[in-house]
């Protein structure tokens, strides 16, 4: 009698036993989920030093002397919250940073009510980021500082780079999309059939939570499906349970974005590529890119799927600087700020390039202009 | 002929008895109404006045109805009722008759649909969905049912009545369009078990099944990954899509303009009416922020010399 192929017995052996285990890993569960969990998100302590309408302007509290000359100011963009840098202790691009010595600034764009639906890409790159870059060179008493733009804070920092050169040292965009004609992400391609008029018409702002769902569509094998089976697999797992829910509370955080900027967005970039061509017109002045002469850092992910390397790494070979240098990690969209192999890769690879380049000015002989807004905003610095 | 004729006769008098005696009951009716005036205008002049424009609407009303009667106590008049009364279930069959063409239609859709169940999921191939139940139905609501809400309205509140038919032609299509979006969504799922029991069976002939039973899940994630990404790409899904987001937001527009209606009635302001507000305070404050630079630029205030 010769043996079966199908060794049945083991299936079922294996069977029993995850059963078994899985019986196990709900009793421990419980007690990790009755207990007090410590999931807060952006801990690191920071004073708000500058607020317009709904933007704040995070300072965050040095840990470390101040080694750099230039301070550095993060745009994050206007989809989810800038406290995924700094999300959990041991993963904080924000702590690298203060550890470095760096002086760091931070945009927090807030939660647009359907008053800010008319705000437009200029009122955000000409407006807000002006007044607030004015306030950080008044303060520091320098001409210009470190930009640092993530995603679509990378486009509007390529865009304030473009429109106000003389008032930034050195440009480090990540997962910036600057090309938008490119079939390598999903995104590039369902946007270029979207009506976008006739959504923007419709809600005013753009809903987060529907932008959400559309990036959930993304890959829903993984992110609806096999994301929560993890979970499931080491949900006795306090530190693990712990960090899942931290990034739960990032991800589903998702303030609306304006309906104007939304609108232009798509259209002037994600449909017609204006940025990339220098044919894209901001407060009727166009973007050349060619104006960018400063330093520029631009890293991506091989694996991003929200903004793949198709998308990012045209810039440095279109602007007029000739101190670029492209980084390419083996990640994705996100996983470039929290994962760990990228916290010895991302962070202190930025904080060397800009102590290479962190060089004395000779302070300019104009006078530093700080807007009106800026000026008021400053006199009475608001507290957390 | 003869029995027509016999049944029409009979029906001839029917309607003269019955018109006769409607004239006699409204003729001492009115007999008794001087009565009725006499005793209220003793008491109030008002409700006499107001007893006499009664009388007098009574009175016309009557004479109306005689003029019908004598012209329908004619041989033609009766005739024509006739004939109308005839034409009823013509007009009614009509009225019916697409109604049950859409469901007779839909029904023979369906049929063929559960006959070809089976046929048309083949792995990786999103070219030609089996999506026509969702189209069919969309087809036949636009053809049969959607020009009734598109009948145009008359009277001081057609606007009202146009935008409540609007909010439920737009709801109607957006959830038309919802249903087929999740079919098709749900699709991948449905293959990928296919493809997953062809895969096991295949390595069960080799005698290669995996004895962890997380591998089996392993394989179904990642087959169902490759259909995700399969269908994402494809025209069907982008039009599927583009469609959903169009209705989604026509419906949205309807329904904030019936919501706008109903809060007329309420002591808020609109959406409209605080959009517009919020316009004004948007050019405004823009306004101002560019005269505070301005001012600001021209050396007034705020100005420190670097270090």
């Amino acid at each position: 009698m010769t043996q079966s192929k199908i060794r049945v017995d083991l299936i079922l052996a294996s069977l029993a036993e995850d059963a078994e285990k899985a019986q196990e890993k709900v009793q421990k569960a419980s007690d990790v989920f009755l207990e007090p969990l410590h999931t807060d998100i952006a801990t690191t302590p920071y004073e708000v030093v500058y607020q317009e309408d709904r933007v704040k302007l995070k300072h965050y509290y040095p840990i470390a002397e101040t080694r750099f000359k230039t301070p550095l100011l993060v745009v994050y963009a206007l989809i989810n919250r800038e406290t995924m840098l700094d999300l959990q202790p041991g993963r904080s691009v924000v702590q690298t940073f203060l550890k470095s010595g760096i002086d760091l600034y931070m945009i927090d764009w807030g939660y647009p009510t359907r008053k800010d639906k008319f705000l437009t890409i200029d009122d955000h790159v000409n407006g807000y980021m002006d007044n607030v870059v004015d306030f950080v060179r008044k303060k520091h008493k320098v001409p210009t500082i470190n930009l640092m733009g993530i995603c679509m804070g990378g486009t509007f920092s390529v865009i304030y780079s473009a429109l106000h050169p003389d008032k930034v040292k050195n440009l480090i965009t990540t997962v910036t999309p600057t090309n938008f004609d490119t079939d390598e992400g999903l995104l590039h391609i369902w946007m270029r059939h979207l009506d976008v008029d006739r959504l923007v018409d419709a809600f005013g702002n753009m809903p987060g939570d529907m932008m959400n769902f559309g990036f959930l569509l993304l890959n829903p094998a993984r992110l609806v499906i096999d994301k929560y089976v993890g979970f499931l697999e080491h949900m006795d797992d306090r530190s693990f349970v712990e960090n899942f829910v931290r990034m739960e509370k990032w991800i589903f955080d998702s303030p609306d974005v304006p309906g104007e900027t939304f609108r232009q967005f798509i259209k002037d970039l994600y449909q017609q590529n204006l940025l990339i061509k220098n044919r894209l017109e901001i407060g009727d002045r166009r973007v050349d890119l060619g104006k960018i002469t400063m330093p520029v850092l631009n890293f991506y992910g091989s694996f991003d799927h929200l903004v793949p390397p198709g998308a990012c790494e045209l810039l440095t070979s279109r602007v007029g600087s000739t101190d670029t240098e492209d980084v390419r990690l083996d990640t994705g969209h996100i996983g470039i700020y929290v994962s760990g192999k990228c916290q010895k890769e991302f962070a202190p690879k930025i904080v060397k390039w800009l102590q290479q380049r962190d060089t004395a000015e000779i302070p300019e002989e104009k006078e530093i202009v700080m807007g009106g807004v800026a000026a008021q905003a400053e006199a009475v610095p608001a507290m957390i | 002929m003869t029995e027509d004729r016999q049944s029409n006769a009979g029906t001839k008098s029917l309607l003269e008895m019955w018109l006769d005696a409607t004239s006699e009951f409204w003729q001492s009716s009115m007999r008794l109404w001087p009565h009725a005036t006499d005793e209220g205008s003793n008491t109030d002049p008002s409700r006499a006045a107001q007893s006499g424009r009664m009388q007098e609407s009574y009175e016309a009303m009557f004479r109306s109805f005689q003029v019908l009667a004598s012209v329908m106590e004619k041989p033609e008049g009766i005739e024509g009722a006739m004939r109308g009364i005839a034409a009823f279930p013509e007009i009614a069959s009509k009225l019916i008759k697409p109604v049950w063409e859409g469901l007779f239609h839909m029904q023979r859709e369906w049929v063929d649909r559960a006959g070809r169940i089976g046929k048309s999921t083949a792995a990786y191939k999103y070219e030609d969905i089996d999506r026509d139940v969702f189209k069919v139905w969309r087809e036949i609501y636009e053809r049969e049912f959607r020009q009734f809400l598109n009948v145009p309205q008359l009277g001081l509140t057609r606007a009202y009545q146009e935008r409540l038919s609007q909010g439920a032609d737009k709801f109607q299509i957006f959830q038309t369009t919802m249903a087929e979006f999740f079919s098709l969504l749900y699709l991948p799922v449905e293959k990928s078990f296919k493809v997953l029991q062809d895969q096991v069976a295949q390595m069960a002939e080799g005698g290669e099944l995996p004895e962890k039973t997380k591998e089996y899940y392993r394989i179904w994630v990642k087959i169902l990954e490759g259909h995700y990404m399969t269908l994402f790409k494809s025209p069907e899904y982008n039009q599927t899509l583009r469609r959903i987001l169009d209705s989604l937001g026509d419906y949205m527009v309807a329904r904030q303009e019936i919501l706008q209606d109903a809060m007329q009635a309420l002591p808020v302001p609109s959406q409209k009416e605080m959009d517009e507000l919020y316009r004004e305070i948007y050019l405004l404050k823009k306004r101002i922020k560019a005269l505070e630079k301005n001012q600001d630029g021209n050396g007034a205030t705020a100005t420190e010399k670097p270090d």
